[in-house]
């Protein structure tokens, strides 16, 4: 239907797209060149990142390529049920204010940069981080792989089929892959000051003139969908949360979400790279303002509900709409820059954070098998691109939605959570009861995404999990013997 | 009674975010966000709700944070005077 020739129009966008992978590479490969040879400057940034840096690598790393593609393909379908995002992140971090600090004081005054050694160490327990590290990389590749398969969709939409998914995809994260492994957390740092700000513009962009151009505006449009879809009492809802979905699935994913959010490793590491606790605590003051970005995005996705013609697949349809309409191919590649920065901006943090932990938590401190600094950071350099090809197989191989791949994601992390909780606020810290409770919530969080039908009232396996997890935490902590927040500080009780 | 005054913003801060929680996640939301009616500045209801919760809950990280590094400021204050 629209203007867009084929072969010219593609190189255009293709062009765009190539334009945006070669500033990011130079962000990247320059962004830490202020770092340290040590395994601290790769993994930490030297505990030296600032206000600016922190915003954004926070920001941006939460905004992936789910909150590009996904989440308008969310409200396509299931209209105001797509506000649960908005909610959880909204409170999500607010637990960061007092855990991170907590933990940043913890990591400079006994060496911790990762979340499981963090856990391990105050639980005196080193299988522990072991564990931790395991589960982190079960729910580090399918989101990666999320990341990879949103651009590799993103560049073979976009170029109306020319360019494979698999190229794009590889394309995209080699230049990702090339700068992780040169400028480490720095890297991934300052590429998301340059993606977030990209993402962000684009995103308002897009999210304000689609609606004026399709329905002459923000109220018309949401007019004419309340004409098109009214709001039967008892019946199908759309702008009425949780439109076109339970109840139980708007609390089970907001829950769920919520708690997997502050336990994210790759997130919770953060506090130990931040410059100080004013930074950190100012990050999460004002990660809300980064939350406004969603509104543009929940705009693009109901700009699609009354589109005359639907993409195959819901994610597909901020890419759907602009391939049907008369833009401009740079138009056109300047949206596909942004929904790559979107997914790069968390890939790169996620493949630098899980390479980290399993050296550091796997190899180091569970196995104890010590490693100079320069060891250390060769580990982790191998096992970026190890962990990047096996998530690169799962993308090309993965035929799911993108949001069930995500939501299956935060279940195991929310494990963390009792850990995370005894181990920064507890007086007392058992090991063993911990790494049992972890365990079994792992278990029956992954027990339950097998056979969902087992799952009581329909809750999130993840939840039920955590139930799981702090019923065998409080079993064993009678049976042990011990208080994890009694009020009598006692020295931890020995592995 | 100092000691009352200086817990009651760590109170208020924590008040109010479990009731964010409540209106945001929760069944909050059900009760009082999920409808498509009233359109403001042509928004749904729904989504205006969840903004509402979003500037309240800035303010009062805002607020918050004020207040930490008042305290923070006066234990330092406190403690190079102790120094002296």
């Amino acid at each position: 239907m629209g203007e867009f020739a084929l072969s010219t129009d593609a190189w255009i966008v293709s062009g765009v797209a190539l334009a945006y992978l070669a500033g990011c590479l130079w962000v990247g490969m320059r962004g830490g060149s202020g770092a340290s040879d040590s395994a601290l400057g790769y993994v930490a940034g030297d505990r030296a990142l600032g206000p600016l840096v922190m915003y954004f690598i926070i920001g941006a790393t939460v905004f992936s390529a789910f909150s590009f593609l996904a989440t308008p393909g969310l409200a396509l379908t299931s209209g105001a049920a797509v506000f649960y995002v908005l909610g959880y992140g909204l409170v999500g971090f607010i637990p960061f204010y007092f855990l991170g600090p907590r933990a940043a004081r913890l990591g400079r005054s006994r060496g911790y940069i990762t979340q499981a050694e963090m856990v391990a160490g105050e639980c005196r327990h080193a299988p522990l981080a072991g564990t931790m590290a395991l589960v982190s990389a079960l729910s580090f590749i399918p989101y990666l792989a999320l990341q990879i398969k949103g651009a590799g969709l993103v560049v073979n939409r976009l170029t109306e089929g020319q360019v494979p998914e698999w190229l794009g995809s590889a394309v995209c994260y080699v230049v990702v892959l090339a700068y992780v492994l040169k400028s480490g957390v720095l890297g991934v740092g300052w590429t998301n000051v340059f993606q977030g700000v990209l993402m962000m513009a684009l995103a308002w962009a897009f999210g304000l003139w689609l609606p004026y151009k399709l329905y002459g505006g923000v109220g018309p449009m949401f007019e004419q969908i309340a004409a098109a879809k009214p709001e039967v009492e008892g019946g199908p809802l759309f702008l009425s949360a949780p439109g076109a979905k339970t109840w139980t699935w708007f609390l089970n994913s907001g829950v769920i979400s919520m708690i997997g959010f502050v336990c994210w490793p790759h997130l919770f590491m953060k506090a130990f790279s931040a410059r100080d606790e004013r930074t950190l605590r100012r990050t999460v003051v004002f990660y809300p303002t980064f939350m406004v970005f969603l509104v543009p995005i929940f705009l693009i996705g109901f700009a699609g509900v009354l589109f005359p013609s639907q993409p195959a697949s819901p994610e597909q349809i901020l890419p759907h709409m602009l391939m049907s309409l008369d833009l401009p191919a740079l138009v056109v590649g300047l949206f596909c820059a942004g929904a790559l920065a979107a997914g790069m901006s968390t890939g790169d943090a996620i493949v630098h954070a899980s390479a980290s932990i399993l050296v550091r938590d796997g190899w180091i401190t569970a196995l104890r098998r010590p490693l100079t600094s320069t060891q250390e950071r060769t580990a982790v350099r191998v096992l970026i691109v190890v962990l990047m090809l096996a998530s690169y197989a799962l993308a090309v191989l993965y035929d799911g939605d993108l949001v069930s791949l995500l939501l299956y994601a935060y279940g195991p992390i929310a494990q963390f959570l009792p850990g995370l909780l005894v181990s920064l606020l507890g007086r007392r810290r058992d090991g063993v009861a911990l790494h049992a409770a972890l365990v079994v919530g792992v278990v029956v969080c992954v027990s339950l995404k097998m056979f969902p039908e087992s799952a009581p009232w329909g809750v999130h396996e993840g939840l039920c999990g955590l139930a799981a997890n702090v019923v065998v935490l409080l079993a064993l902590s009678f049976a042990r013997g011990w208080r994890p927040f009694s009020a009598s500080s006692g020295s931890n009780a020995p592995a | 009674m100092s000691s009352a005054r200086s817990r009651l913003p760590h109170v208020l801060f924590a008040l109010h975010s479990v009731v964010a929680t409540f209106c945001v996640v929760g069944p909050g939301y059900r009760w009082w966000g999920a409808s498509a009616r009233p359109f403001v500045l042509g928004l749904p209801w729904s989504l205006v709700w969840a903004l509402i919760w979003l500037v309240a809950v800035f303010a009062s990280l805002l607020l918050y944070e004020r207040f930490t590094r008042s305290v923070e400021g006066e234990a330092a204050r406190s403690a190079s005077g102790d120094g002296r």
